[in-house]
């Protein structure tokens, strides 16, 4: 049996738009998703914002009911059973929300190990336990308000762990952390592998993706447009090359004449403060960068470079097409 | 609801409790309705009804305490779904094994205690500043009338917060419905003094059956049968709420996740 | 004339502002409910409870007592969270950068709820008149509006200083809702004052509402304007005396503001 089951699942959602003559539109959040994850992978759902990540996750965790299709957890179906399916799973949706800040963290954790029915001797010790874990061990007796995001993210994954669950959704977790923090969760992911858990996890970031997950499912507009580990992903982009070019403010006439190039595969762009970064894919790698040049003219710009490619670049190939 | 929920997550109800009370300990609005305001009716029904009886400290009293029982339900236990909603935590609520009907059961159960908390202060207020007589005419049976009203209010309160969830046209009617229930309950006065059409909503009412029975056992010498048809009123009541509730519940919770209305977008 | 224009406008903006934000999470359900319902159902609870501790025939005292009430309501919760909404929008930070008169800002918060309040208590004597049997065939209706207007503008003064208050603390809605119920007890709304003991007595003189009570009370039962004429001065006078300090507060806030550095957090 799979930990984790997905067979067709679609989520609409109905948006009213305007004001004075409010039209329905109909938002197709995710629209036909099947895979599979086994036990104690690591699998990784990566896509752009809007893509339909948390709305998968979501109905994953129960909260959401699909519109179409089916997945089970554990063998129990989301929406059928679903009582049995929140006895072993936990969640995180990355934010600042979801803990009640005029408690304690210590009062929080309470709280919730109470409502996972975890017996009154067990939640003794696993409090201080897990606190010490997240390195929260000497904050616990503080109220929630005062903690920082990256305290706030951790106590999520306390409170995640209070009923040992087999099977976690993390979704987007890092967001907001600084890059040590974040570096410092992602170790923790990495533990909880180890420790033979079922993870699920969801991120824009592909390195993170790349980094941590045995498999990744990536996701845009709804649907899965691929379902691999991050070695054969990035073999789908093996025969590339990409051009990295670092401007300051092109114009897009000039985007729109690279593009038309025809041994241009995708091209697509980097917003970086003040400049841009331009990825260019194509077969033909160093050869094609005096072509390159001489369409961007006279415009300002600074590195260039010819790389090898990677998982980001799949995905962007991928999700851009 | 499921009176064997309640029985089986005992302890989960308790601890609710407990954190609902410490939850809420700061928060101000909570505290001018629960405390504040009863205690302000209670001074101004003193004033107001001081000739009108002999033990009507006592009457003024039972019948504050009774209107902060029914502001807190209103405002505070009819919010707290959507509270939870607003703060981001509904979702974590939701995604727990313990039935979300034994959660708000629980957070009610709080709410009920910080009353009658505001009653006591009330009675201690009343009783050293204003020195007016306070004796329970029977105090055993106003006792027990008061477990048997807190039951009542607490299922009462069940159905009011998921209509609130659901309909959220119904919550801007929220303030008017609060002295209604005051008045239709007979709180502060006897229905007696209402237009005859409106006592078949009075027998509705858990409240009106509270008040009855308490104002009847400290100072209506009231018979122990009419005290006892009020707390099968109470019980009756209490449990048609329940049920009433349950469903509500099963509605309410496969709507929101339905509309994805669990959360804030 | 520049200046005169100018500050017209200032005014005029000010009210403005109020009145949006009074109106833009008001749909016309919660208006209804908490102008029209909210408001009947208080006065059916009082009138109801006043008859049954001093009998029948004082319906009329305590009637008008709670209509003219109801102008505290939109004094203070409206005014006060024209005033210290501010802190809640952030918007106070750009209000001390300009060089607007402060005064006509000030003011200007407060008109819109002085008509929306005069409009309240006008509706409560409708419903009076034709749900409580109030027979207004003896008044000056000229000096009763009159009379409602002096009210209104007198408890927005209150307003305006506890809108200041709620600047500096942080507990709006509690002081709101406290000052509303004590205003309730004190104005003699729904009490014979000389019941009061006397310390009690005193502060209900140096509150607003209680005279413009007193002078409904007495138009109703058909007093002319001689009678009328202290009690209205009395009442306009305390309610500038109030909106004055609100305003001199409110300078006060600026400054204390300036100095500390703590605009953000003010």
């Amino acid at each position: 049996m799979n930990a984790i089951e997905v067979n067709h699942l679609k989520r609409t959602f109905r948006a009213k738009i305007g004001v004075f003559r409010p039209k329905i539109k109909e938002i197709f959040a995710v629209e036909d998703i099947t895979f599979d994850i086994q036990n104690g992978e690591l699998f990784g759902l990566l896509g752009p914002n809007g893509a339909g990540k948390t709305t998968t996750v979501k109905m994953l965790t129960t909260l959401l009911i699909p519109t179409a299709g089916s997945a089970r957890v554990l063998g129990s179906d989301v929406v059928a059973d679903a009582q049995e399916v929140r006895k072993h799973i936990g969640f995180i949706f990355g934010g600042e929300r979801g803990l009640y800040w005029r408690l304690s963290a210590i009062d929080n954790l309470r709280y919730f190990a109470s409502l996972y029915g975890v017996e009154p001797e067990v939640t003794k010790k696993r409090i201080p336990y897990l606190l010490e874990l997240v390195g929260l061990k000497d904050r616990g007796n503080e109220r929630v308000e005062g903690y920082s995001r990256g305290m706030k993210q951790r106590l999520h994954v306390a409170r995640t762990l209070l009923h040992d669950p087999e099977v976690l959704f993390l979704d987007e977790p890092t967001i907001g952390l600084d890059p040590v923090g974040a570096r410092d969760f992602r170790q923790v992911i990495r533990d909880l592998r180890d420790a033979k858990k079922t993870i699920l996890l969801t991120t824009h970031y592909m390195f993170e993706a790349d980094a941590l997950c045995n498999r990744i499912g990536v996701i845009n507009k709804g649907r899965l447009v691929a379902l691999d580990s991050p070695a054969n992903l990035k073999k789908f982009v093996s025969d590339l090359n990409i051009i990295e070019i670092e401007s300051f403010g092109i114009a897009q006439e000039k985007i729109d004449q690279l593009r038309k190039l025809n041994f241009i595969g995708s091209l697509s762009i980097q917003d970086q403060d003040q400049k841009q970064i331009l990825l260019i894919q194509t077969e033909r790698g160093a050869e094609a960068v005096p072509e390159v040049m001489s369409v961007i003219g006279d415009q300002r710009v600074g590195k260039v470079i010819v790389r090898e490619p990677t998982l980001e670049d799949a995905y962007v190939r991928l999700v851009e097409g | 609801m499921n009176y064997s929920n309640i029985i089986k997550y005992w302890r989960v109800v308790l601890t609710v409790a407990e954190l609902t009370l410490r939850h809420q300990m700061n928060d101000s609005f909570i505290l001018f309705t629960i405390l504040v305001q009863p205690i302000l009716v209670a001074v101004l029904a003193l004033f107001m009804l001081k000739d009108a009886a002999a033990n009507a400290a006592m009457f003024v009293v039972v019948g504050s305490g009774l209107t902060g029982l029914w502001s807190s339900l209103l405002f505070i236990s009819g919010n707290s779904i959507n509270v939870e909603r607003f703060q981001g935590t509904l979702e974590s609520l939701i995604g727990v094994p313990t039935p979300f009907d034994v959660i708000v059961f629980g957070k009610n159960f709080a709410n009920v205690l910080q009353s009658l908390l505001s009653m006591t202060i009330a009675y201690l207020l009343t009783a050293f500043i204003f020195k007016f007589d306070l004796s329970l005419q029977q105090p055993l049976l106003f006792f027990l009338s008061l477990i048997i009203a807190v039951f009542a209010f607490i299922s009462f309160g069940l159905t009011i917060a998921p209509i609130f969830v659901m309909y959220r046209e119904v919550q801007h009617w929220q303030n008017a419905m609060e002295y209604p229930v005051y008045i239709l309950s007979g709180f502060l006065f006897p229905i007696l003094l209402l237009p005859g059409w409106t006592t078949p909503i009075s027998y509705a009412l858990p409240p009106y059956w509270a008040a009855v029975a308490l104002h009847g056992t400290s100072t209506g010498g009231a018979e122990l049968n009419s005290v006892l048809f009020a707390w099968a009123m109470m019980i009756g009541l209490g449990m048609i709420d329940l049920l009433i509730a349950s469903r509500l519940f099963k509605v309410m919770l496969y709507k929101t996740r339905v509309d994805a209305t669990l959360d804030v977008q | 004339m520049n200046g005169l224009a100018k500050n017209l406008r200032l005014f005029w903006q000010g009210t403005l502002l109020s009145y949006r934000a009074l109106f833009h999470w008001l749909k016309p359900t919660t208006y209804a409910a908490s102008k029209i319902l909210m408001p009947l159902t208080q006065m059916m609870f009082f009138i109801a409870l006043g008859t049954y501790g001093s009998g029948r025939d004082n319906s009329e005292f305590f009637v008008v007592g709670n209509a003219v009430q109801i102008a505290a309501v939109s004094g203070i919760f409206g005014v006060t969270m024209s005033v210290g909404g501010e802190r809640w929008s952030g918007t106070l930070v750009y209000l001390f950068g300009t060089p607007a008169n402060r005064m006509m800002i000030f003011f200007g918060r407060a008109f819109i709820h002085i008509i929306d309040g005069a409009i309240g208590v006008v509706l409560a004597f409708t419903w009076g008149v034709v749900l409580f049997g109030l027979d207004l065939s003896q008044t000056n209706l000229a000096l009763l509006a009159l009379t409602i207007l002096v009210t209104t503008f007198s408890t927005s003064g209150l307003g305006l200083l506890m809108g200041c208050l709620s600047l500096v603390t942080a507990n709006v809605m509690f002081v709101n809702n406290t000052v509303s119920f004590l205003l309730l007890i004190f104005s003699g709304a729904n009490l014979d004052l000389k019941t009061l003991p006397v310390w009690m007595q005193v502060i209900s003189n140096w509150l607003p509402l209680t005279r413009g009570i007193a002078a409904a009370r007495l138009l109703v039962a058909g007093a002319n304007i001689q009678s009328i004429a202290p009690l209205l001065v009395q009442e306009l006078l305390i309610g500038l005396a109030y909106g004055m300090v609100g305003y001199f507060l409110f300078k006060q806030v600026e400054i204390t503001a300036k100095r500390r550095g703590s605009l953000e957090t003010v």
